[in-house]
């Protein structure tokens, strides 16, 4: 039987999946590497060991379910977290660690730009919020702080880019990758002058962009033959994560949005043209041609809960992290929605959208006497979610959807797809079978395959294995919950700026 | 009143175990001048506060200690009061002088001790990491030192035996101790980036699975689970990993020679070191070289 391989590199593993030629899975694999924080504000990844634990997931995946099963691997597609950056010398060295899009370290960068002439134009030419994630901030950090590396630096890649480049030879970058950069024109699908001017860099310093689809380079001939795969595997070089997860929960023509809750989160829609939000609140990124998706980034969704679990859970000796977090869930389901008048802005990493405040903090709202530890459990769950909702609810002043699909490791917890369901007041669909990421990444393959006549029937023929359906109490309830919370997370700017002060 | 205070050399209760620097139990009623300043300890001292409260100095940092907690004091560092007495209430302690003990970790306790060598250097290692002198909820302590005095003082048949097992028995529950306090709260993907830290900085070492493990607080077959979960790959074929990567970077980077590269990142010989990169990459090291 012919398959595809997808391999996703995403913030803390390498997954890789086999689908046939229908988008129906074959298997899995995945291998982690970890992220450092030499200081507070950074975070780093070696390209070596990304590298590396590809190849060794691959190598391992090859060996003990392709050839045994004898499948044949038609391509390799790829797929990537979006925003990191490395610098490399001339020979593709890298020169030092890839720095990803969770580092903060470009804040004095990324506020030089904001009050600069260049914020509206850059912004609305590239589609990127002017924010440290960004790779033109970064490297515009690297140019002020970083002089040397910044000098000796050839070019600057993505940790995709360098994976591709080891693979094949060949520095490239695809339109989708290129447009989380903030120096890519979404509009000419060219490099932008003014970021680059930014940034300090001419275009040559940057990979060639190209279509997610291009398949023209081959696999170099040592790959291909450790790995056991014909000269004529494709290498496609597909989207970043947060496209092809909207094209794998099935929404690209539908009316319909996409959440996604894991460690972080995102509310995505996907669209022709780009929305423009004159209080550049959203991104519009680039999943191929002519398809934009739009949406909001929250720092704060399965990694503030993980911080509830570890201080408040009830750990006793020998008890697992796991164990704790499901005692933590069972109980929140038997507390009333709304917590008995409890709110919380979960802001424990600042935020992103929709109020771009790295100093925001988080602030339970409303304690009373009779508040006890399961309401603030409740009340840290709803204050996630509320914020997801604050971007949708955003978004629908711009698109109208009228169902949503969920996804992201978070997505299997009824608790929360319930708690979303309530909030938003619209179905969710949730497919716990794919991940959507990987038959994302397989569509964009077998489309450029031809296997499907273009995205939007690729898109159309995934399916969900749950409907989640909102209990109007509950949902009114949470209205008037929002309420509150929408106001409080506004007000409280100058707060915010004097406590992260004093931190 | 129940004092005991025994040393080496001093008493013939310790003629047959050199290796016991000290066994000590106090109850201070009346402050003495000068009883406790501060001075670099002799040997690994475990000890448990019964009663009152202590202000002490420990390896430079402050600490006050309550009953019911455990204090565990290396050769290296100082101990004492800064005032230079102990204070009014009850302690016990036991002193032990291990062949080797060094801040890096390695660790032989003597012939004495019936632990495998090999699991020592993992307690050595979770001692030498461990930054924490006072531990709270020790809750095998007092029983063990109990124990041991009882044996010492009354010397039925086969005390000897019996204290050499008592003492194996309180540094193995105390290492459990404190590689489970170290991770409690913690769940495994922080727990394992911990690990990988450690790994990370002596990638040279002959890492086995029973001394990750330990390092972790878990049994092996659990932590190699755990590990398969979490990574994807198990404990050994994650460590080739970490040292694939280290030396695609010194031998992209750097000069050295093969065989340098070779021990530096852990294998036992360079054509271990080939072998393996071969197999990975399709490369042998000095191919992969020269394509740079």
């Amino acid at each position: 039987m012919d398959c595809i391989l997808t391999i996703d590199i995403n913030t803390s593993s390498v997954r890789i999946h086999a689908f046939d030629l229908t988008g129906e899975v074959l298997g899995m694999r995945k291998g982690s590497y970890p992220t450092f924080h030499p200081q507070a504000d950074y975070s780093e990844q070696d390209p070596e060991q990304v590298f590396i634990t590809t190849l060794y997931v691959l190598k391992n995946f090859i060996n003990e379910v392709i050839q045994p099963q004898k499948y044949k691997v038609k391509a390799l597609c790829f797929c990537a977290a979006m925003h990191s950056v490395l610098a490399v010398d001339k020979n593709g060295r890298p020169l030092g660690n890839a720095i990803i899009w969770a580092d903060n370290r470009g804040i004095k960068e990324a506020n030089i730009l904001k009050k600069s002439a260049f914020r509206s134009p850059i912004y609305e030419a590239t589609g990127t919020p002017i924010h440290p994630m960004s790779p033109l901030i970064k490297i515009s950090w690297m140019r002020h702080q970083d002089p040397e590396r910044f000098a000796q630096a050839f070019k600057f890649v993505s940790l995709k880019e360098y994976i591709v480049l080891q693979l094949t030879g060949e520095y490239l970058v695809d339109h989708s990758i290129a447009s989380s950069t903030g120096l890519f024109d979404i509009h000419q699908l060219q490099w932008n002058a003014q970021a680059l001017e930014f940034a300090g860099i001419s275009p040559e310093r940057l990979s060639a962009p190209v279509s997610i689809f291009f398949d023209e380079v081959p696999l170099k001939k040592e790959y291909s033959k450790s790995l056991g795969l014909s000269g004529s595997t494709k290498v496609i070089l597909g989207s970043s994560d947060g496209c092809s997860a909207t094209l794998g929960s099935g929404n690209i023509a539908a009316d319909r949005a996409t959440v996604t809750i894991a460690s972080s989160g995102a509310v995505r829609v996907a669209s022709k043209e780009i929305l423009v939000d004159e209080k550049q609140r959203f991104f519009n990124y680039l999943l191929a041609e002519d398809y934009y998706i739009s949406g909001g980034p929250t720092n704060n969704v399965g990694v503030v809960f993980d911080w509830y679990t570890q201080f408040f859970g009830s750990f006793n000796p020998g008890q697992e992290f796991d164990q704790v977090r499901e005692e933590l869930l069972r109980e929140a389901t038997q507390v009333p929605a709304g917590a008995k008048g409890l709110l919380f802005l979960p802001y424990l990493l600042g935020e992103r959208a929709p109020i771009w405040n790295a100093n925001a903090r988080g602030v339970y709202f409303g304690l009373n006497i009779t508040h006890e530890q399961k309401h603030l459990l409740r009340a840290t769950i709803e204050g996630i979610l509320f914020e997801m909702y604050s971007i949708g609810k955003l978004l629908t002043d711009h698109r109208s959807f009228s169902s949503i699909s969920l996804t992201g490791s978070y997505s299997s917890i009824p608790l929360f797809a319930q708690i979303l369901t309530d909030i938003f007041g619209l179905p969710f669909h949730v497919n716990t079978k794919v991940d959507s990421v990987a038959l994302g990444t397989a569509l964009i393959g077998l489309t450029g395959m031809k296997y499907f006549a273009g995205l939007e029937e690729a898109s159309a023929s995934t399916h969900f294995t749950e409907t989640y359906t909102p209990n109007a109490q509950n949902h009114e309830l949470y209205l008037r919950y929002f309420e509150v919370f929408e106001s409080l997370s506004g007000k409280l700017e100058a707060e915010f700026e004097m406590i992260a002060g004093l931190q | 009143m129940n004092q005991l205070n025994l040393h080496e050399g001093k008493a013939e209760y310790l003629r047959d175990f050199p290796y016991i620097i000290e066994l000590v139990k106090l109850k201070i009623q009346n402050i003495q001048l000068n009883s406790f300043t501060v001075k670099t300890n002799e040997g690994i001292r475990i000890g448990l506060i019964t009663e009152g409260k202590f202000d002490w100095v420990i390896a430079g940092q402050g600490y006050t200690l309550f009953p019911g907690d455990t204090f565990l004091i290396y050769p290296w560092q100082e101990i004492g009061s800064p005032k230079g007495v102990l204070d009014i209430g009850a302690l016990c302690w036991v002193s032990l002088s291990p062949e080797l003990f060094d801040p890096s970790g390695l660790l032989q306790f003597g012939a004495w001790s019936s632990i495998p060598e090999s699991e020592q250097r993992v307690i050595g290692k979770i001692l030498a990491m461990n930054k924490n002198p006072v531990l709270s909820r020790f809750g095998a302590g007092p029983q063990i030192l109990q124990r041991i005095e009882h044996e010492i003082l009354q010397q039925e048949i086969g005390y000897r035996t019996r204290i050499n097992h008592l003492l194996d028995e309180l540094l193995i529950s105390l290492v459990r101790h404190l590689s489970k306090a170290e991770n409690f709260r913690r769940d495994f993907p922080q727990i394992f980036s911990k690990l990988e830290q450690s790994l990370r900085e002596n990638l040279a070492h002959p890492w086995t699975v029973e001394e990750m493990a330990g390092l972790v607080g878990l049994g092996t077959t659990a932590f190699t689970e755990k590990v398969k979960a979490f990574t994807g790959f198990s404990p050994l074929h994650y460590l080739i990993n970490l040292r694939i990567a280290e030396a695609i970077k010194l031998l992209r980077q750097t000069k050295m020679s093969l065989t340098d590269i070779a021990f530096d990142t852990g294998f036992y010989s360079s054509q271990h070191f080939s072998s393996t990169f071969k197999k990975l990459t399709g490369y042998t090291p000095r191919a992969y070289r020269k394509t740079q």
